[in-house]
């Protein structure tokens, strides 16, 4: 009988094992590593606003005189592009927009590469409400409408409505249409959904006791009726509470949509912004449903591009402003060629200040410094947004690839795909734009998350993340490229619509005009526009008086 | 004898478990959701093996001879496990009947080995040291076949070429087993000759693998496959089988030679011959030239514009004379000129004006597709129309999806298109459905150019006509926003697809 296998034979066994396995997992690590996803983080020149907050020294200074113009605007987003745009349909060219950015556009810019245009940032734009009207007028003047009809419904330039599918929804394994779950749900679910739904219908209609609706966009056009308003003074989450809505899906969704569009949770956001979301959208179209938006491969980047032909003399970019000061007869506006690293200013009647307000604490000196805005109450929402292109669209099972995809078990919001408004049948690459709002924790510790943390890492992040729903989307990825929102959207915190402080930043100090998204508390097309057109014309107001 | 029989244990308990793998990737490749297809592989896998230990108990004469004998089974069965999947697949009824049956034949084969084993070694070693040795290398092995499966297997050979490798291995233990027991074991001669067949056979599996992969493609032909290619659009594969010769585009049958002209001349003739001078002519899609060929049939052609995107198909119907043949040499003629993009962004930017537009796409299968078939493509094609000028569309079957037919119809009225729908039938097909749009009055020819074999002014008149079950029950225009063809084809043809 042949002896059975000794301890020490199976001891050896065991090691030889053990050894094999960790060279072969060390092996397997670095075929992993080499065929590792190319990334590269790109974002906002952060430097320059640590440098403006710390008071760092800033460039040096140039023989140059001042450039005189009768308005400055400082910041090319979507409000000072905006305020431009009114200020030159009102006949008056003598400004100049100084961006601190290489591009313009702000949270609204956009990207391109060898396969699509994508953004970077904003991406769409609902239908507009008839109080909207500055955007109707733009979007006239764009041909996104294209006339309207005999009902007064405006006609849409179908190419840039989003094409069909719009939404869907990973749940339980599988796509569905659409972004309110509809599978697995209990009875009692289907109920509070759709009680929930005729609840926010009803805001929907009601007008307040002064005869505006009840939320309006832009919303400082809303009813200020306090049955509405004290609205603002509970949060969203405390809202659905009390009125009985607890169902978990229905609270995913609406969490979900308080986190797309305020980068915040439901905990966070008052219940009059969290129901502005639902009830604000009024939006109509002779050819397309209520609740259509308008998109392009580039995002908001084509409104942006369009805004900015026309304004060639005017926009200075690559051009952080520094410091601005009343000077008596006029506003001295110091900014800093990035270029060259010198140091020049212009002089005008007026400014517009379009860059985010808090940084106006850190530029506006001597008299103007004399703020009565408490800042401590500004609260921000990071954001990381990854370009991803693709060599194939994402297979998965479920309904065919959407507009907007989404996953509702991510922290994510799932990704817009940039190739959907092509009218082209050719499959294959693609670009993809994935959003996480970093709403988990509280803002200054994900900000800093967000900014110390490495491009790979957040890439393996991204990616073990699209794989739940795409489990095979690895090997189709041909780059990732990230861009990290440090302060992407003010925060609509509970009573900071209707509060003082909001009243106050909007209030222009002396010469200076303020015209940023940040001044309606929630950040989007709409209130950038309004913001910009209302500093705007403050100013022409102003200088026709004196 | 012990090491070399647990070195067995070792090699079958390998080769089960990348069995196991095979069945559960290659269900992965063609079924997709790997998660379910893994689980439920496993699962029924790990079944049968249970049954199989159960039936272990029923074997008991000659123990080594059956364990030799399913040795040699396994080895056949799981050696093609791989093959058969893939080729099957587009054959059988029902895959998944197919896949399990595998697995669980695979399985009790399996299942089987060890007790076996067992009971062969039961005499040679003590019980608890028989348990201990065959479950370590029965353990071992496993690791070891999921740890060379991926990093080893599936990308340096390929699944069907590992499945063959390890049917070997198994033949292989059989082989050594008849070695170890030729004084005990009756049939030697026939055991040795099955297992020198099998070792024949799956090596040529292994060594012919490609051209397997090769016959599992063309299964899901009738005829053989005499030009296949995938271009960065789509996968064309052209079959010739006697005299008819059929366009596969993404396996659907685009024609076939034998009754194409059917559809040809329908789509042409009703239009074209209704025009007193055609003389410019626009052709969106239809790469392969058929219709060019019937546009060239009247004289006053004075120029065909094609536009396809896909230039191999094309320059496969213009250069290729075994294809070129089929449309006459039309892509050849000087009137005709070519232009590769995409029939939407091309409309958009073209300056030119037609008398006529052919628009022959594939079907609205997806929604890339159903772009093609949105009022604001209708609305591009007409503003490159003169005053009298028509568009003839290929607008699915109004038999198999009459909404979808008559959804192309309500799109071509919306945008101001007076419209003019008929049918005809073509065997390969079926009932088959075509709209003309109008600019201005439309009137039928009262006659047609020579050598038409299926459109004739006598008999023109019937492909106007709709029977009850042809007519539509829901009306809607479709638009990019809201695709509402494609979710009626996508209704109206799966349906279809799963009544028959
Ligand atoms: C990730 C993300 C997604 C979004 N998605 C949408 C969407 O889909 N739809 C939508 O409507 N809205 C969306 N938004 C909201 C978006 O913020 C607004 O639509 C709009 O772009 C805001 O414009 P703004 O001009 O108010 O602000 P900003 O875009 O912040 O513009 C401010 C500008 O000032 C410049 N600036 C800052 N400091 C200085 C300085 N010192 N000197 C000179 N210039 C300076 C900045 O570079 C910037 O260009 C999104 C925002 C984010 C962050």
């Amino acid at each position: 009988m042949p002896r059975p296998i000794s301890r020490s034979l199976f001891l050896k066994g065991l090691v030889g094992l053990t050894a094999g396995a960790t060279v072969g997992k060390l092996w397997y690590d670095w075929m992993q590593a080499k065929a590792s996803i190319p990334c590269k983080m790109l974002g906002p020149s952060m430097s320059i606003g640590h440098k403006l907050r710390d008071g760092a020294t800033l460039g040096r200074k140039s023989e140059q005189p001042p450039e005189e113009c009768k308005v400055t605007i400082i910041g090319a987003g979507i409000s000072g592009l905006s305020a431009a745009w009114w200020l030159k349909r009102q006949g008056m060219t003598d400004f100049r927009i100084l961006e601190l950015e290489s591009h313009v556009g702000g949270n609204s810019a956009s990207g391109s590469n060898r396969v699509s245009a994508y953004p970077w940032g904003a991406h769409y734009v609902p239908l507009a409400n008839q109080e909207s009207q500055y955007v109707r007028m733009l979007f006239e003047e764009l041909g996104i409408i294209a006339g309207y009809d005999s009902t007064e419904r405006p006609i849409y330039n179908e190419l840039f409505l989003c094409h069909e599918p719009q939404e869907r929804l990973f749940k339980d394994g599988s796509f569905q249409e659409g972004l309110v779950p509809k599978r697995g749900l209990q009875k009692s679910d289907s109920r509070q959904i759709a009680k929930f739904f005729e609840t926010v219908k009803r805001f929907r209609d009601t007008v307040g006791s002064d005869g505006k609706p009840a939320f309006a966009i832009p919303l400082d056009l809303s009813s200020t009726d306090q049955a509405i308003v004290s609205l603002d003074k509970l949060s969203m989450s405390q809202w659905l509470q009390d009125n009985g809505f607890d169902s978990k899906p229905l609270l995913w969704y609406v969490n979900y949509c308080c986190r797309d569009d305020y980068g915040s949770a439901l905990e966070h956001v008052s219940a009059w912004a969290g129901l502005h979301y639902f009830a604000g959208r009024r939006g109509n179209a002779a050819n397309a449903e209520n609740n259509s938006i308008v998109t392009w491969p580039e995002g908001n980047g084509f409104l942006v591009d369009k805004l900015k032909q026309g304004l060639k003399d005017q926009i200075i970019s690559g051009a952080p402003v520094i410091a601005v000061s009343d000077s008596g007869s006029a506003v001295d506006t110091v900014f800093v060629r990035s270029e060259t690293g010198e140091c020049l200013s212009t002089k005008s009647e007026r400014v517009i200040f379009a860059a985010p307000r808090f940084i106006s604490k850190f530029l506006l000196k001597g008299d103007l410094a004399k703020s009565q805005v408490d800042f401590e109450a500004l609260s921000y929402a990071p954001w990381l947004v990854a370009n991803i292109t693709l060599r194939t669209v994402p297979r998965a099972r479920g309904t065919a690839l959407a507009w907007d995809n989404v996953s509702y078990y991510s922290r994510s919001l799932g990704y817009v795909v940039a190739t959907h408004q092509n009218i082209t049948t050719r499959a294959g690459e693609t670009v993809v734009t994935y959003y996480l709002p970093l709403s988990g924790s509280d803002p200054n510790v994900a900000r800093h998350e967000l900014l110390s943390t490495s491009s790979e890492h957040w890439s393996k992040v991204i990616v073990a993340d699209l794989e739940q729903m795409h489990p095979e989307i690895s090997k189709d990825i041909i780059a990732i490229e990230l861009w990290p929102w440090g302060h992407g959207m003010i925060r609509p915190s509970v009573g900071f619509i209707w509060g003082d402080t909001r009243r106050k930043m909007k209030e222009s100090q002396g010469k200076v005009f303020f015209a940023h998204s940040d001044m309606s508390g929630i950040s989007n097309f709409e209130e950038a526009q309004y913001h910009g057109i209302k500093a705007a014309q403050g100013v022409l107001d102003q200088l026709r008086r004196s | 004898m012990t090491y070399p029989l647990l070195l067995t244990a070792f090699a079958i308990s390998t080769c089960g478990l990348v069995y196991e793998l095979i069945a559960g990737t290659v269900a992965s490749y063609l079924l997709g959701d790997s998660v379910t297809q893994f689980s439920t592989v496993i699962g029924v896998y790990l079944f049968f093996m249970g049954i199989g230990s159960f039936l272990s108990r029923y074997v008991n004469k000659n123990i080594v001879l059956t364990f030799v004998q399913v040795e040699l089974l396994v080895g056949l069965v799981g050696g093609s496990s791989a093959t058969l999947l893939f080729i099957l697949f587009e054959r059988v009824e029902s895959f998944r009947i197919l896949l399990y049956g595998l697995v669980a034949i695979i399985g009790i084969l399996i299942g089987l080995e060890i007790p076996l084993l067992m009971r062969i070694l039961k005499d040679r070693l003590e019980f608890k040291e028989l348990v201990s040795q065959v479950f370590t290398f029965d353990y071992v092995g496993a690791l070891l076949a999921s740890l060379i499966f991926p990093l080893i297997l599936v990308p340096y050979l390929g699944l069907i070429r590992a499945s063959f490798l390890f049917g070997l291995l198994n033949v292989l233990v059989a082989i050594w087993t008849i070695y170890l027991f030729k004084a005990e074991l009756p049939w030697l001669r026939s055991l040795r000759a099955m297992a020198v067949v099998l070792v024949i056979a799956l090596v040529g599996g292994f060594a012919y693998s490609d051209k397997l992969m090769a016959f599992a493609e063309s299964s899901t032909f009738q005829d053989p496959i005499i030009y296949s290619t995938s271009t960065p659009y789509q996968r064309i594969v052209i079959t010739g089988g006697g005299k008819d010769v059929k366009l596969f585009l993404n396996n659907n049958l685009q024609f076939s030679s034998r009754d194409e002209y059917r559809y040809h001349e329908a789509l042409i003739h009703p239009a074209m011959a209704s025009l007193k001078h055609p003389r410019d002519v626009l052709v969106l899609g239809g790469g392969d030239g058929m219709a060019v060929r019937e546009i060239l049939k009247y004289p006053s052609v004075a120029s065909v514009t094609l536009v396809d995107l896909d230039s191999e198909m094309v320059s496969l119907f213009r250069d290729q004379p075994l294809f070129s043949q089929l449309n006459g040499d039309a892509l050849k003629d000087k009137r005709v000129s070519i232009i590769n993009q995409d029939a939407f962004t091309w409309l958009k930017r073209c300056h030119n004006t037609f008398d006529i537009a052919i628009v022959d796409f594939p079907d609205p299968s997806n929604f890339s597709l159903g772009k093609l078939y949105t009022d604001t493509f209708y609305r591009a094609v007409k503003k490159v129309l003169g005053p009298q000028g028509l568009v003839v569309v290929q607008s699915t079957s109004p038999y198999f999806a009459k909404n979808s037919f008559w959804c192309v119809v309500s799109t071509l009225s919306s945008v101001g298109f007076q419209t003019v729908p008929y049918h005809a039938y073509v065997p390969s097909f079926g009932d088959w459905g075509y709209v003309i749009g109008a600019k201005s009055p439309f009137q039928l020819a009262a006659s047609y150019p020579d050598g038409l074999r299926y459109v004739s002014a006598d008999t023109v008149n019937q492909l106007f006509s709709f029977p009850k079950d042809m007519l539509p029950t829901i009306n809607s225009v479709n638009k990019l926003n809201n695709q509402s063809l494609v979710h009626l084809f996508e209704s109206e043809w799966g349906e279809y697809a799963e009544t028959h």
